[in-house]
Protein backbone atom coordinates (compact mmCIF):
# COMPACT_ATOMS: atom_id res chain seq x y z
CA UNK A 1 0.00 0.00 0.00
CA UNK A 2 1.15 3.53 -0.74
CA UNK A 3 0.62 6.52 1.56
CA UNK A 4 -2.69 7.45 -0.02
CA UNK A 5 -4.02 3.93 0.46
CA UNK A 6 -2.76 3.77 4.05
CA UNK A 7 -4.64 7.00 4.76
CA UNK A 8 -7.80 6.05 2.84
CA UNK A 9 -8.11 2.69 4.56
CA UNK A 10 -6.73 3.79 7.95
CA UNK A 11 -10.02 3.26 9.82
CA UNK A 12 -10.04 -0.37 8.74
CA UNK A 13 -6.33 -0.80 9.39
CA UNK A 14 -6.89 0.47 12.93
CA UNK A 15 -9.17 -2.49 13.62
CA UNK A 16 -7.02 -5.31 14.99
CA UNK A 17 -9.31 -7.84 13.27
CA UNK A 18 -8.39 -6.30 9.90
CA UNK A 19 -5.07 -4.45 10.16
CA UNK A 20 -2.63 -4.04 7.25
CA UNK A 21 -2.78 -7.73 6.45
CA UNK A 22 -6.56 -7.78 6.19
CA UNK A 23 -6.61 -4.64 4.09
CA UNK A 24 -4.01 -6.16 1.76
CA UNK A 25 -6.29 -9.19 1.41
CA UNK A 26 -9.18 -6.91 0.45
CA UNK A 27 -7.04 -5.07 -2.13
CA UNK A 28 -6.03 -8.40 -3.68
CA UNK A 29 -9.55 -9.83 -3.74
CA UNK A 30 -12.04 -10.33 -6.55
CA UNK A 31 -15.76 -10.27 -5.71
CA UNK A 32 -18.55 -11.22 -8.10
CA UNK A 33 -21.81 -9.30 -7.55
CA UNK A 34 -24.79 -10.67 -9.48
CA UNK A 35 -27.46 -7.99 -9.70
CA UNK A 36 -26.97 -4.21 -9.60
CA UNK A 37 -30.36 -3.40 -8.09
CA UNK A 38 -31.67 -2.86 -4.56
CA UNK A 39 -29.27 -5.28 -2.85
CA UNK A 40 -26.36 -4.97 -5.28
CA UNK A 41 -26.29 -1.17 -4.90
CA UNK A 42 -25.39 -0.88 -1.21
CA UNK A 43 -23.41 -4.12 -1.30
CA UNK A 44 -20.97 -3.04 -3.98
CA UNK A 45 -20.77 0.55 -2.71
CA UNK A 46 -19.41 -0.77 0.59
CA UNK A 47 -17.13 -3.23 -1.20
CA UNK A 48 -15.72 -0.41 -3.34
CA UNK A 49 -15.33 2.02 -0.45
CA UNK A 50 -13.59 -0.68 1.59
CA UNK A 51 -11.07 -1.25 -1.20
CA UNK A 52 -11.98 -4.63 -2.68
CA UNK A 53 -9.47 -4.95 -5.54
CA UNK A 54 -11.81 -6.06 -8.31
CA UNK A 55 -15.59 -5.93 -8.30
CA UNK A 56 -17.34 -7.74 -11.13
CA UNK A 57 -20.80 -6.24 -11.56
CA UNK A 58 -23.36 -8.22 -13.58
CA UNK A 59 -26.85 -7.17 -14.66
CA UNK A 60 -28.70 -7.26 -17.98
CA UNK A 61 -31.09 -4.47 -17.05
CA UNK A 62 -31.18 -0.72 -17.74
CA UNK A 63 -31.86 1.95 -15.13
CA UNK A 64 -35.53 2.85 -14.82
CA UNK A 65 -37.14 5.72 -12.90
CA UNK A 66 -38.89 3.22 -10.58
CA UNK A 67 -35.47 1.85 -9.53
CA UNK A 68 -34.30 5.13 -8.01
CA UNK A 69 -36.45 4.87 -4.86
CA UNK A 70 -33.96 2.27 -3.50
CA UNK A 71 -31.18 1.48 -6.00
CA UNK A 72 -28.76 4.08 -4.71
CA UNK A 73 -26.04 3.14 -7.19
CA UNK A 74 -28.04 4.86 -9.92
CA UNK A 75 -29.33 8.38 -10.47
CA UNK A 76 -31.71 10.35 -12.61
CA UNK A 77 -28.82 11.15 -14.94
CA UNK A 78 -28.36 7.46 -15.80
CA UNK A 79 -32.00 6.50 -16.45
CA UNK A 80 -32.13 4.43 -19.63
CA UNK A 81 -28.48 3.37 -19.45
CA UNK A 82 -27.22 -0.12 -18.50
CA UNK A 83 -27.18 -0.56 -14.72
CA UNK A 84 -23.65 -1.96 -14.85
CA UNK A 85 -22.32 1.18 -16.57
CA UNK A 86 -24.22 3.47 -14.22
CA UNK A 87 -22.95 1.37 -11.32
CA UNK A 88 -19.37 1.36 -12.50
CA UNK A 89 -19.33 5.16 -12.70
CA UNK A 90 -20.77 5.50 -9.18
CA UNK A 91 -18.26 3.04 -7.72
CA UNK A 92 -15.31 4.77 -9.37
CA UNK A 93 -16.53 8.10 -8.00
CA UNK A 94 -16.52 6.53 -4.53
CA UNK A 95 -13.12 4.96 -4.96
CA UNK A 96 -11.09 5.37 -8.16
CA UNK A 97 -8.53 2.87 -6.86
CA UNK A 98 -10.82 -0.15 -7.36
CA UNK A 99 -11.14 -2.05 -10.59
CA UNK A 100 -14.75 -2.51 -11.71
CA UNK A 101 -15.46 -5.05 -14.44
CA UNK A 102 -18.95 -5.20 -15.93
CA UNK A 103 -21.07 -7.89 -17.54
CA UNK A 104 -24.13 -6.43 -19.26
CA UNK A 105 -25.98 -9.72 -19.61
CA UNK A 106 -27.88 -12.23 -17.52
CA UNK A 107 -24.97 -14.25 -16.17
CA UNK A 108 -25.56 -17.94 -16.95
CA UNK A 109 -23.98 -21.06 -18.39
CA UNK A 110 -20.26 -21.00 -19.20
CA UNK A 111 -19.96 -17.26 -18.51
CA UNK A 112 -21.33 -17.73 -14.98
CA UNK A 113 -19.08 -20.72 -14.43
CA UNK A 114 -15.99 -18.81 -15.59
CA UNK A 115 -16.76 -15.82 -13.35
CA UNK A 116 -17.43 -17.92 -10.26
CA UNK A 117 -14.25 -19.94 -10.82
CA UNK A 118 -12.01 -16.85 -10.57
CA UNK A 119 -13.95 -15.06 -7.80
CA UNK A 120 -12.97 -15.14 -4.13
CA UNK A 121 -16.52 -14.48 -2.91
CA UNK A 122 -19.85 -14.40 -4.76
CA UNK A 123 -22.75 -12.11 -3.78
CA UNK A 124 -26.20 -13.13 -4.94
CA UNK A 125 -28.16 -9.90 -5.25
CA UNK A 126 -30.44 -11.05 -8.07
CA UNK A 127 -34.23 -11.10 -8.26
CA UNK A 128 -35.19 -14.61 -9.41
CA UNK A 129 -34.95 -18.22 -8.29
CA UNK A 130 -33.54 -19.58 -11.58
CA UNK A 131 -30.45 -17.38 -11.33
CA UNK A 132 -30.14 -18.05 -7.59
CA UNK A 133 -30.01 -21.80 -8.22
CA UNK A 134 -27.56 -21.42 -11.12
CA UNK A 135 -25.22 -19.31 -8.95
CA UNK A 136 -25.47 -21.85 -6.14
CA UNK A 137 -24.61 -24.75 -8.45
CA UNK A 138 -21.54 -22.90 -9.77
CA UNK A 139 -20.43 -21.97 -6.23
CA UNK A 140 -20.87 -25.58 -5.05
CA UNK A 141 -18.92 -26.85 -8.06
CA UNK A 142 -16.01 -24.45 -7.56
CA UNK A 143 -16.27 -24.46 -3.75
CA UNK A 144 -16.70 -20.69 -3.44
CA UNK A 145 -18.37 -18.87 -0.55
CA UNK A 146 -21.80 -17.52 -1.50
CA UNK A 147 -23.40 -14.58 0.30
CA UNK A 148 -27.10 -14.66 -0.46
CA UNK A 149 -29.66 -11.91 0.21
CA UNK A 150 -33.30 -11.41 -0.71
CA UNK A 151 -35.89 -8.74 0.06
CA UNK A 152 -39.54 -8.06 -0.70
CA UNK A 153 -42.14 -5.72 0.84
CA UNK A 154 -40.83 -5.16 4.43
CA UNK A 155 -39.10 -8.53 4.81
CA UNK A 156 -35.60 -9.74 4.11
CA UNK A 157 -33.38 -12.80 4.39
CA UNK A 158 -29.60 -13.11 4.37
CA UNK A 159 -27.20 -16.01 4.77
CA UNK A 160 -23.76 -17.33 3.84
CA UNK A 161 -23.20 -20.69 2.21
CA UNK A 162 -19.49 -21.26 2.71
CA UNK A 163 -19.07 -23.96 0.11
CA UNK A 164 -15.32 -24.14 0.71
CA UNK A 165 -16.39 -26.32 3.63
CA UNK A 166 -17.68 -29.82 2.87
CA UNK A 167 -20.16 -29.75 5.78
CA UNK A 168 -21.83 -26.45 4.90
CA UNK A 169 -25.38 -26.36 3.60
CA UNK A 170 -25.93 -24.84 0.15
CA UNK A 171 -28.79 -22.65 -1.10
CA UNK A 172 -30.50 -25.72 -2.53
CA UNK A 173 -30.51 -27.42 0.92
CA UNK A 174 -32.56 -24.46 2.15
CA UNK A 175 -34.70 -23.85 -0.94
CA UNK A 176 -35.00 -27.10 -2.93
CA UNK A 177 -35.42 -26.24 -6.61
CA UNK A 178 -38.88 -26.72 -8.05
CA UNK A 179 -40.45 -25.75 -4.73
CA UNK A 180 -40.06 -22.10 -5.61
CA UNK A 181 -43.76 -21.55 -5.75
CA UNK A 182 -43.99 -17.94 -6.62
CA UNK A 183 -41.71 -15.47 -8.26
CA UNK A 184 -42.81 -12.33 -6.49
CA UNK A 185 -41.14 -9.27 -7.89
CA UNK A 186 -40.67 -5.84 -6.37
CA UNK A 187 -42.53 -4.43 -9.39
CA UNK A 188 -45.68 -6.23 -8.23
CA UNK A 189 -45.27 -6.50 -4.47
CA UNK A 190 -43.36 -3.33 -3.65
CA UNK A 191 -40.29 -3.12 -1.44
CA UNK A 192 -39.36 -0.79 1.42
CA UNK A 193 -36.33 1.23 0.29
CA UNK A 194 -34.01 0.92 3.32
CA UNK A 195 -34.79 -2.80 3.66
CA UNK A 196 -32.68 -3.46 0.57
CA UNK A 197 -29.98 -1.26 2.11
CA UNK A 198 -29.94 -3.23 5.36
CA UNK A 199 -29.79 -6.60 3.63
CA UNK A 200 -27.32 -5.47 0.94
CA UNK A 201 -25.01 -3.88 3.53
CA UNK A 202 -25.15 -7.09 5.58
CA UNK A 203 -24.06 -8.99 2.46
CA UNK A 204 -21.11 -6.61 2.05
CA UNK A 205 -20.16 -7.08 5.71
CA UNK A 206 -20.18 -10.86 5.36
CA UNK A 207 -18.14 -10.70 2.13
CA UNK A 208 -15.48 -8.48 3.72
CA UNK A 209 -15.27 -10.75 6.79
CA UNK A 210 -14.86 -13.83 4.59
CA UNK A 211 -12.02 -12.18 2.65
CA UNK A 212 -10.23 -10.88 5.74
CA UNK A 213 -10.95 -14.07 7.67
CA UNK A 214 -12.27 -12.35 10.78
CA UNK A 215 -15.25 -13.00 13.02
CA UNK A 216 -17.91 -15.64 12.55
CA UNK A 217 -19.80 -15.74 9.27
CA UNK A 218 -23.49 -16.45 8.72
CA UNK A 219 -22.54 -19.88 7.40
CA UNK A 220 -25.14 -22.35 8.72
CA UNK A 221 -27.50 -19.59 9.82
CA UNK A 222 -30.29 -17.73 8.07
CA UNK A 223 -31.21 -14.27 9.32
CA UNK A 224 -34.81 -13.21 8.84
CA UNK A 225 -35.58 -9.50 9.07
CA UNK A 226 -39.11 -8.39 9.90
CA UNK A 227 -38.85 -4.78 8.76
CA UNK A 228 -42.25 -3.73 10.12
CA UNK A 229 -41.53 -4.98 13.62
CA UNK A 230 -37.77 -4.32 13.10
CA UNK A 231 -36.88 -7.70 14.54
CA UNK A 232 -34.20 -10.13 13.44
CA UNK A 233 -34.58 -13.88 13.82
CA UNK A 234 -31.73 -16.31 13.36
CA UNK A 235 -32.40 -19.92 12.45
CA UNK A 236 -29.87 -22.72 12.15
CA UNK A 237 -29.45 -24.40 8.79
CA UNK A 238 -28.26 -27.94 8.34
CA UNK A 239 -26.82 -29.58 5.26
CA UNK A 240 -29.26 -31.89 3.45
CA UNK A 241 -27.33 -35.14 2.92
CA UNK A 242 -29.60 -35.93 -0.04
CA UNK A 243 -29.24 -32.48 -1.62
CA UNK A 244 -29.17 -32.75 -5.42
CA UNK A 245 -26.50 -30.04 -5.61
CA UNK A 246 -24.03 -30.33 -2.72
CA UNK A 247 -24.90 -33.92 -1.81
CA UNK A 248 -23.81 -35.13 -5.23
CA UNK A 249 -20.45 -33.36 -5.24
CA UNK B 1 -56.23 -19.04 24.17
CA UNK B 2 -54.48 -16.07 22.57
CA UNK B 3 -51.74 -16.37 19.92
CA UNK B 4 -49.90 -13.96 17.64
CA UNK B 5 -49.90 -14.86 13.96
CA UNK B 6 -47.41 -13.24 11.58
CA UNK B 7 -47.28 -13.79 7.84
CA UNK B 8 -44.33 -12.41 5.91
CA UNK B 9 -43.65 -11.10 2.39
CA UNK B 10 -46.31 -12.27 -0.09
CA UNK B 11 -48.09 -14.36 2.56
CA UNK B 12 -49.47 -11.30 4.31
CA UNK B 13 -52.16 -11.34 1.59
CA UNK B 14 -53.65 -14.35 3.41
CA UNK B 15 -54.43 -12.29 6.50
CA UNK B 16 -57.88 -10.66 6.71
CA UNK B 17 -58.01 -7.15 5.19
CA UNK B 18 -58.81 -5.46 8.53
CA UNK B 19 -55.54 -6.52 10.20
CA UNK B 20 -52.86 -4.08 11.27
CA UNK B 21 -49.63 -4.63 9.30
CA UNK B 22 -48.68 -8.29 8.94
CA UNK B 23 -49.62 -9.28 12.48
CA UNK B 24 -52.83 -10.74 13.84
CA UNK B 25 -53.73 -11.34 17.48
CA UNK B 26 -56.05 -14.32 17.56
CA UNK B 27 -58.22 -16.39 19.85
CA UNK B 28 -57.85 -20.04 18.86
CA UNK B 29 -59.14 -23.27 20.36
CA UNK B 30 -56.96 -25.16 22.83
CA UNK B 31 -54.86 -27.74 21.02
CA UNK B 32 -54.84 -25.95 17.65
CA UNK B 33 -51.80 -27.19 15.71
CA UNK B 34 -49.44 -25.37 13.38
CA UNK B 35 -50.77 -27.43 10.48
CA UNK B 36 -54.36 -26.44 11.29
CA UNK B 37 -53.44 -22.76 11.19
CA UNK B 38 -51.77 -23.20 7.79
CA UNK B 39 -54.86 -25.01 6.50
CA UNK B 40 -57.42 -22.65 8.06
CA UNK B 41 -55.76 -19.62 6.50
CA UNK B 42 -55.51 -21.43 3.13
CA UNK B 43 -51.78 -20.89 2.89
CA UNK B 44 -50.41 -23.00 0.03
CA UNK B 45 -48.35 -25.83 1.51
CA UNK B 46 -45.31 -24.98 -0.63
CA UNK B 47 -45.43 -21.31 0.37
CA UNK B 48 -45.25 -22.20 4.07
CA UNK B 49 -41.51 -22.59 3.73
CA UNK B 50 -40.12 -21.38 7.04
CA UNK B 51 -42.52 -21.95 9.94
CA UNK B 52 -41.40 -20.65 13.32
CA UNK B 53 -43.04 -20.84 16.75
CA UNK B 54 -41.51 -18.26 19.08
CA UNK B 55 -38.59 -18.03 16.67
CA UNK B 56 -37.89 -21.77 16.61
CA UNK B 57 -38.10 -23.51 13.22
CA UNK B 58 -40.75 -26.24 12.95
CA UNK B 59 -39.91 -28.72 10.16
CA UNK B 60 -42.77 -29.92 7.90
CA UNK B 61 -42.82 -33.34 9.55
CA UNK B 62 -43.56 -31.81 12.98
CA UNK B 63 -46.27 -29.32 12.00
CA UNK B 64 -49.26 -31.64 12.33
CA UNK B 65 -48.33 -32.57 15.92
CA UNK B 66 -47.10 -29.21 17.14
CA UNK B 67 -49.93 -27.78 19.28
CA UNK B 68 -49.84 -24.08 20.01
CA UNK B 69 -50.08 -22.82 23.57
CA UNK B 70 -51.33 -19.55 25.03
CA UNK B 71 -49.04 -16.64 24.14
CA UNK B 72 -47.27 -18.42 21.27
CA UNK B 73 -46.12 -16.47 18.23
CA UNK B 74 -46.54 -18.35 14.96
CA UNK B 75 -44.59 -16.84 12.03
CA UNK B 76 -44.58 -18.13 8.45
CA UNK B 77 -42.21 -17.10 5.65
CA UNK B 78 -42.49 -17.99 1.97
CA UNK B 79 -39.36 -18.43 -0.18
CA UNK B 80 -38.33 -14.96 -1.36
CA UNK B 81 -36.09 -14.04 -4.28
CA UNK B 82 -36.43 -10.26 -4.67
CA UNK B 83 -33.34 -8.18 -4.99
Amino acid sequence: MNDEQLLRYSRHILLPEIGVEGQEALLASRVLVVGAGGLGSPACMYLAAAGVGTIVLCDDDDVDLTNLQRQILHSEATVGRPKVESGRESLLRLNPLVNVETVHARLEGDALDAQVRIADVVLDCCDNFATRHAINRACAHHRKPLVSGAAIRFDGQVSVFDLRRADSPCYHCLFPEGKDVEEVRCAVMGVFAPLTGIIGATQAAEALKLIVGCGVSLDGRLLLLDGLGMEWRSISLGRDPDCAVCGAD
Amino acid sequence: MQITFKLFASLSDYLPPDRKGNVLSLQVAEGTTVQQMIRDYRIPEMSAHLVLVNGVYIPPSARADRALTDGDELAIWPPIAGG
